[in-house]
């Protein structure tokens, strides 16, 4: 088969006026335009689709951002997964092999001295948090925590992580006296100071959350949005951006795609003429990794922004504008 | 049981081997035993006939003193421990053992309603993307622009795979704990 035959067939459906390609279809018409509409064209008669090319498309084209943060921290556990994760520990300590000190430690050394303080102190249990239990001994079979006992609980492993971290004994092999043990520093709280001043402008609030900028303008509260101006979505979402909240953010357009719409009918007069235009608007999905929103000299009448998560959302968005949006935000 | 064995006998072919090494060393007149060659004059070879008298073996295994490798020690934890006996597996009485099972069932159906949610959350995700794009694809404009114009340019790929498709500040794991400065409020561009 030569190589020009299947260009040459193309050029030919497209240019001859054969009967088994009927002119319609030889034009050119693009994947996004189904089949469905051009049939249904002939149906409805001419006179729909040539008045509205004639009258200038009813919606007006708006494209806008849904920023987020992405959360910052891991989710809490449900205490069940907590108590979970715990038996599961105790019942390997049951199953496993003894641990031989002299592969993991030299005789006679500082690590040596240090390691065999702290399994004395915690009663011979080699693990570290789960509290004085022997796997191998007679009373294995005791194994399950009473109620309300909170050994299984994340502080409580957090405290005694903490608590086998700090050195016991000094590099020359001398017991440091208890008063004279610099304790490991604590990892810095999960709740931020802007939690609990529930400060809402701050992005280190809720940080296992995603949050969304919505911005306060003439029509409320809603995420920035302007009309397009013979530009593409992705283009228009990030010119909104920069002209509503600033440069100063470090800002990822995940996509050209879509991930939200409204729509706002136009309103109609009696012989089909528009008399308010309808409202089409677009929403793409943004990612901030660093910086704020700052509102100063925005264009759009924007007065306040605030960064909250889906459910500070549905109170403060109006109800259909909240359904419009809701599918693209993630459970957490 | 085997197996074990089978590893016995290579630690003590291991040891034997460095102690060979160092007599070659030291006296070169000995013959080492090729110990992991597999051509066929080791094939061929036999074993070595079987001492005359009783007490001439002791004799010559006390005068191999060799040396101790400088892996000796190290060696030797191993040995020891190494092949400790496997626990016995868990025994649990009628309630006990019915306590377990609860748990595990429970952590079944746990397990289950999370995967659920996750697999609910995608696909409300996903339909709320296909239905703005299905909007978009009926949309015409902006300006002069025909009927789905936005949606072929937004189903375009440009810049989405290749090196400087995510940037590399999105590539930030969740901790358990937050960083000292949680967040950087003054970045500037």
């Amino acid at each position: 088969m030569a190589a020009s035959s299947r260009g040459s067939r193309a050029f030919r459906g497209i240019f001859s006026s054969s009967p088994t390609i009927c002119s319609r279809c030889a034009t050119t018409r693009f994947y996004s335009a189904t089949a469905a509409t051009e049939t249904k064209a002939p149906v409805t008669d001419a006179s729909p689709p040539a008045a509205s090319t004639k009258t200038p498309y009813p919606y007006d084209i708006r494209s806008g951002l849904v920023l987020t943060r992405p959360p910052l921290l891991t989710r809490t556990l449900h205490p069940f997964e907590n108590a979970y994760f715990f038996y599961q520990k105790r019942l390997e300590e049951r199953l496993n092999t003894p641990f031989i000190t002299s592969i993991y430690f030299k005789p006679d050394t500082a690590a040596q001295l240090d390691w065999s303080l702290k399994v004395q102190e915690r009663g011979g249990t080699v693990a570290k948090e789960l509290g004085t239990y022997h796997g191998k001994s007679s009373n294995a079979w005791d194994d399950e925590l009473k109620v309300g006992d909170q050994l299984s609980s994340q502080e409580s492993v957090l405290n005694s992580l903490l608590k086998d971290a700090a050195a016991r004994v000094s590099d020359d092999a001398e017991v440091i006296a208890p008063e004279d043990v610099v304790p490991v520093e604590r990892p810095v709280e999960r709740l931020s100071e802007a939690d609990k001043k529930n400060d809402v402008r701050r992005l280190d609030r809720q940080m296992e959350r995603t949050l969304y900028l919505v911005v306060k303008g003439p029509d409320g509260w809603g995420f920035p949005a302007d009309v397009l101006k013979d530009e593409n979505l992705h283009e228009g979402a990030k010119r909104v951006l920069d002209q509503a909240a600033g440069v100063n953010m470090n800002t990822w357009l995940v996509g050209r795609v879509p991930v939200a719409h409204l729509v706002q009918e136009p309103v109609m007069g009696k012989n089909g003429e528009v008399q308010k235009k309808g409202r089409k608007t677009f929403f793409l999905k943004g990612r901030i990794m660093a910086g704020q929103a700052d509102l100063k000299g925005n264009p759009f009448g924007y007065t306040d922004f605030k960064w909250l998560t889906r459910e500070e959302l549905e109170k403060e968005l109006s109800p259909e504008y909240f359904r419009g949006v809701r599918n693209m935000m993630a459970d957490r | 049981m085997a197996s074990s064995a089978s590893i016995t006998g290579l630690f003590s072919r291991l040891s034997l081997l460095s102690r060979n090494t160092t007599t070659t060393a030291t006296m070169t007149t000995t013959t080492t035993p090729r110990l992991f060659s597999t051509t066929s004059t080791s094939l061929a070879r036999k074993a070595p006939p079987p001492a005359a008298g009783g007490s001439a073996p002791k004799a010559a295994r006390r005068s191999r003193q060799a040396p101790k490798s400088e892996n000796f020690f190290r060696i030797r934890t191993l040995r020891r421990n190494m092949f400790s006996p496997a626990p016995p597996p868990l025994r649990m009485a009628r309630l006990r053992y019915l306590r377990h099972w609860t748990i595990h069932r429970a952590w079944q159906l746990f397990r289950r309603k999370q995967h659920e949610a996750i697999e609910k959350e995608r696909s409300r995700m996903h339909a709320g993307m296909y239905n703005a794009c299905e909007e978009l694809r009926k949309t015409v404009g902006p300006g002069s622009r025909g009927e789905g114009y936005l949606y072929r340019v937004a189903m375009e790929k440009k810049g989405v795979y290749g090196l400087e498709g995510v940037p590399i500040e999105y590539a930030r794991f969740q901790t358990d704990s937050p960083a000292k400065e949680a967040w950087n409020h003054d970045w500037k561009r």
